[in-house]
């Protein structure tokens, strides 16, 4: 029974990084949704909150969940600068363009982030116990990333559903002109709808520091913006919280298949949870080609 | 005729004043050969992403997978002597044609910004897949250079690594020149033409926009794989999966295009010269932090200067008697 | 045999029928309209037989064979031309390579060299009266001229069956006069059936359109003589009753 146990454990353990998952892919599919803008650097922001928490840590003893409204803030900001110096200018061009800008932006930021930090794999720890579910122990500081995860993503669902943002937000993703028409501001909506998508990516990166004990460093984000594009495909891309339900099944998957994996010899367990990651995102591209899109193929 | 003759002049003269500046003195091959990689990359990636306006971020893989060719005819057929460079760029070719034939029959019938997840989505599984089954050495990746010296002797396998792996990679770049001219002013060329700037159109007007959009992606994967070939294993002697893999390249191709104008002739070739010399320039000043200069001007092209250098040249020049010159 | 039949084709989108269960037949050679307000299914039924669309029921036969399943470029080759509501020109491509990628696809008799097709194009262009533009990117030229260059591309096809959308919408009217002329001219010289669709604009259609037929939320409503349709008492209240009703 020791597989069993290992794997239940493991599957525990997925579904608590899947909210973490869920909530770093969230920015993406928002910004999608209302802007039709793949975000390619969503990994650097991602960094960037680990960054951030990683310096509240250490520099100033702050405790990781109170660097989150510090990371909202900085993700709403950059958002923000972002929009208006870039994105904003993009609006409409060809699909190749907003690619490109939004890989350089992202490239950019982990070089500057390089520059100033240098390469190092940096982290930290946050120890405030664990509790024993006799098959694995769980530290109180994931099962609180777990809970805030939660959190921030039904405040966020409160806001669209409740609040004149959030329906002018709506209006402009169900009818662009329509909404033009009415009154509502696209641009400023875009503007918006881009700084919460970042600024959640921000705050996910805090989060993700809980996670990953010594893998704090400028080239962080990749592996999030790969994992997030998984998740974001499998939550059908344009839609929030389709992302958050698709990091929760990202995480199971992931680790249920890295017990699995495991137990096959002369293999890299590692490696091929990710090769099983990326064959399920071709395997989804291919069974619906145009994702949620709707188009037909030839 | 004179319609393949014409574009190519610029060609043959930038490339002519290129090798003539790298033979003039010892010193100057080295970073001519490192201009000339980044102009025969650009030229490679231009036959896909400048001719179909679409974006691939796993382009790499195929770069990866010529070197890995090249490097299993050495690991594997040793016993051919100097035909086993000639089998290597066979395999260099036969897999990152069997690659993109692969992987576009899945991803070309996605759109934007769903191929270029799928084609990122390629690249990394790929690479995983390698280190996780421990195919062709693993993550240890392939070392050739013992094995070549037991092949050539320690001369020529230099000679080879310093001087003949260069050459090649002009070669490719001017044989990759002469098939965008033919391209350009083809049937193949039409259509992709008409995929690029609008798709729908193009398929209700009769254009087999797939068929095309692979037929290009091939050809780019090709022109990949055999630089990865020369460039890499012939040069540098061995392979590593982390390195061949590694997306900077796919960025620094994308950058060149874009730079020196996306879907033209000369563009890459002016691309590849600028960026090369930069980059060159920058390794001196600024090691280790080239893509902080990089990325930026990747930013700033495609935002404010989407047609690139000779994108605007080529505007510039038409209707005028040099029309035909610049393509 | 019509040229043209449409058996039962419905299309919907998500709870949306935009094209409930319509049939049709379109004979070879002849002039037919469809008129109906903004959002009544026309484009989409275009879309539908230019194959941007699979029905989701129903079948489509074109010159003897059913195409409901082929892909658009095959419906491209086999003889039906379009042009869209909104002009979509190869924007950064000269007039003369845009109407090129129609002569050189857009038929099944074999491949034919560039050479040839931009011969062909030169025609079409003279055509439509726009041989002086001829080596002008697309996008410098006026929306006129786009729709215009839109007609020569899909005449470079060899047509059997053109498909007008909106091709005189938002023109003054010495243009919509000069353009409908112009399509009733090549209509007879090269024998295309044409099938154009309009939001309002009627007089071009009663000076065009032998038939036509109207269609509303998705349905088609009636279809026959122009002059007869356009005097049915329900043609009038789809038509002009609705803008009149906020009013009421």
């Amino acid at each position: 029974m020791p597989f069993l146990e290992q794997l239940a454990g493991n599957l525990i353990y997925g579904a608590i990084l899947g909210a973490v998952y869920g909530l770093a892919t969230m920015g993406l599919s928002q910004i999608f949704g209302v802007l039709k803008i793949v975000n390619v650097g969503h990994g650097a922001f991602i960094m960037l909150g680990a960054f951030t928490a990683y310096w509240m840590f250490t520099l100033y003893s702050i405790n990781p969940m109170l660097s989150i409204p510090i990371a909202l803030v900085i993700g709403l900001s950059m958002g923000l600068a972002v929009f208006y110096t870039v994105i904003r200018r993009l609006i409409g061009a060809p699909e190749l363009s907003s690619l490109l800008a939004t890989f350089g932006i992202g490239i950019f930021l982990e070089e500057l982030a390089k520059f100033f930090w240098g390469p190092d794999h940096r982290g930290y720890t946050w120890n405030i116990g664990s509790v024993n579910l006799s098959i694995t122990l769980i530290p109180y500081s994931k099962l609180l990333a777990f809970g805030m995860s939660i959190i921030i993503a039904l405040i966020l669902y409160s806001i669209f559903q409740k609040t004149r943002i959030g329906t002018a937000i709506r209006a402009v993703v169900e009818d662009r002109e329509g909404a033009m028409v009415c009154g509502v501001n696209v641009t400023r909506i875009y503007a918006l709808s881009f700084a919460i998508g970042i600024g959640l990516t921000v705050m996910s990166g805090v989060l993700v520091t809980l996670f990953v004990p010594v893998g704090i460093n400028p080239y962080m984000g990749g592996e999030y913006t790969l994992k997030a594009f998984v998740i974001a495909v499998l939550g059908g891309l344009s839609s929030p919280w389709g992302a958050f339900v698709g990091g929760f099944i990202f995480g199971l998957l992931e680790n249920g298949s890295y017990t699995i994996l495991s137990l096959f010899p002369n293999v890299e367990p590692f490696s091929l949870t990710r090769f099983v990651a990326f064959s399920v995102l071709l395997i989804i591209l291919l069974v619906k080609p145009t994702g949620l899109m709707g188009g037909e193929g030839e | 005729m004179r319609r393949y003759v014409r574009p190519m002049i610029p060609v043959i003269i930038l490339y002519l004043t290129l090798l003539l500046v790298g033979l003039s003195s010892e010193s100057r091959w080295q970073p001519v050969a490192f201009i000339m990689f980044y102009i025969a990359l650009g030229q490679a990636l231009n036959m896909f992403l400048g001719m179909t306006g679409y974006v691939d971020f796993g382009y790499v893989a195929f770069l990866a997978l010529g070197s890995y060719g090249m490097a299993l005819a050495f690991s594997s057929f040793s016993s051919l002597g100097l035909w086993v460079i000639l089998l290597g760029f066979v395999l260099a070719i036969i897999m990152s044609s069997l690659l993109s034939l692969a992987v576009g029959a899945i991803a070309l019938r996605l759109r934007g910004a769903y191929f270029a997840i799928a084609t990122i989505g390629v690249n990394e599984g790929f690479r995983y897949l390698v280190e996780g089954v421990r195919l062709w050495g693993g993550s240890e990746g392939i070392i050739i250079s013992s094995t070549m010296k037991d092949i050539f002797g320690s001369d020529l396998s230099n000679y080879i690594s310093t001087f003949v792996a260069d050459i090649m990679v002009f070669v490719i770049g001017f044989i990759a020149a002469f098939l965008t001219v033919y391209i350009i002013n083809s049937r193949i060329g039409y259509a992709l033409m008409a995929v690029r700037e609008d798709e729908d159109a193009a398929r209700v007007m009769g254009v087999f926009a797939t068929k095309y959009k692979i037929m290009a992606f091939a050809m780019s994967a090709i022109f990949a794989g055999l630089i990865g070939a020369s460039a890499w294993t012939l040069k540098l002697t061995y392979v590593f999966p982390e390195d061949v893999f590694n997306i900077t390249y796919t960025v620094e191709a994308i950058a060149i295009v874009m730079l020196g104008g996306a879907g033209t002739l000369t563009g890459p070739i002016m691309g590849g010269l600028i960026y090369g010399f930069l980059r060159y320039y920058l390794s001196t000043v600024l090691p280790g932090f080239q893509l902080l200069v990089v990325a930026p001007l990747l930013v700033l092209i495609v935002t404010i200067f989407p047609e690139g250098v000779m994108g605007y040249v080529k505007r510039k020049v038409r209707n005028t008697r040099f029309e035909k010159y610049i393509i | 045999m019509p040229l043209l039949e449409l058996d039962g084709v419905s299309k919907r989108f998500g709870g949306l029928i935009a094209v409930n269960d319509v049939s049709l037949k379109i004979e070879k050679g002849e002039s037919f309209g469809i008129v109906g307000p903004n959002g009544s299914g026309k484009t989409t039924l275009f879309n539908l037989i230019s194959g941007i669309y699979r029905p989701d029921s129903g079948r489509i036969f074109f010159d003897g064979q059913e195409i409901t399943e082929l892909p658009p470029y095959r419906r491209a080759q086999l003889g039906i031309g379009r042009s869209f509501q909104i002009p979509r020109p190869f924007k950064g491509a000269t007039v003369r390579e845009n109407v090129a990628v129609g002569a050189l696809f857009g038929t099944l008799s074999g491949k034919i060299d560039v050479d040839s097709a931009l011969e062909i194009a030169d025609h079409y262009i003279e055509v439509v009266g726009l041989h002086e533009k001829r080596n002008d990117e697309a996008e410098r030229l006026t929306a006129v001229e786009k729709k215009l260059l839109e007609l020569a591309r899909a005449l470079a096809m060899k047509p059997k069956l053109l498909l007008l959308d909106e091709v005189v919408a938002g023109m003054n009217p010495k243009d919509v006069d000069r353009v409908v002329d112009l399509i009733k001219r090549v209509k007879e010289e090269e024998e295309i059936a044409v099938v154009a669709m309009v939001e309002h604009v009627i007089p071009a259609v009663m000076k065009f359109a032998e038939r036509i037929m109207v269609m509303h939320e998705g349905r088609k409503m009636v279809e026959g003589p122009t002059l007869e349709v356009l005097m049915m008492d329900e043609v009038a209240m789809v038509y002009f009753g609705e803008s009149k009703l906020p009013g009421e």
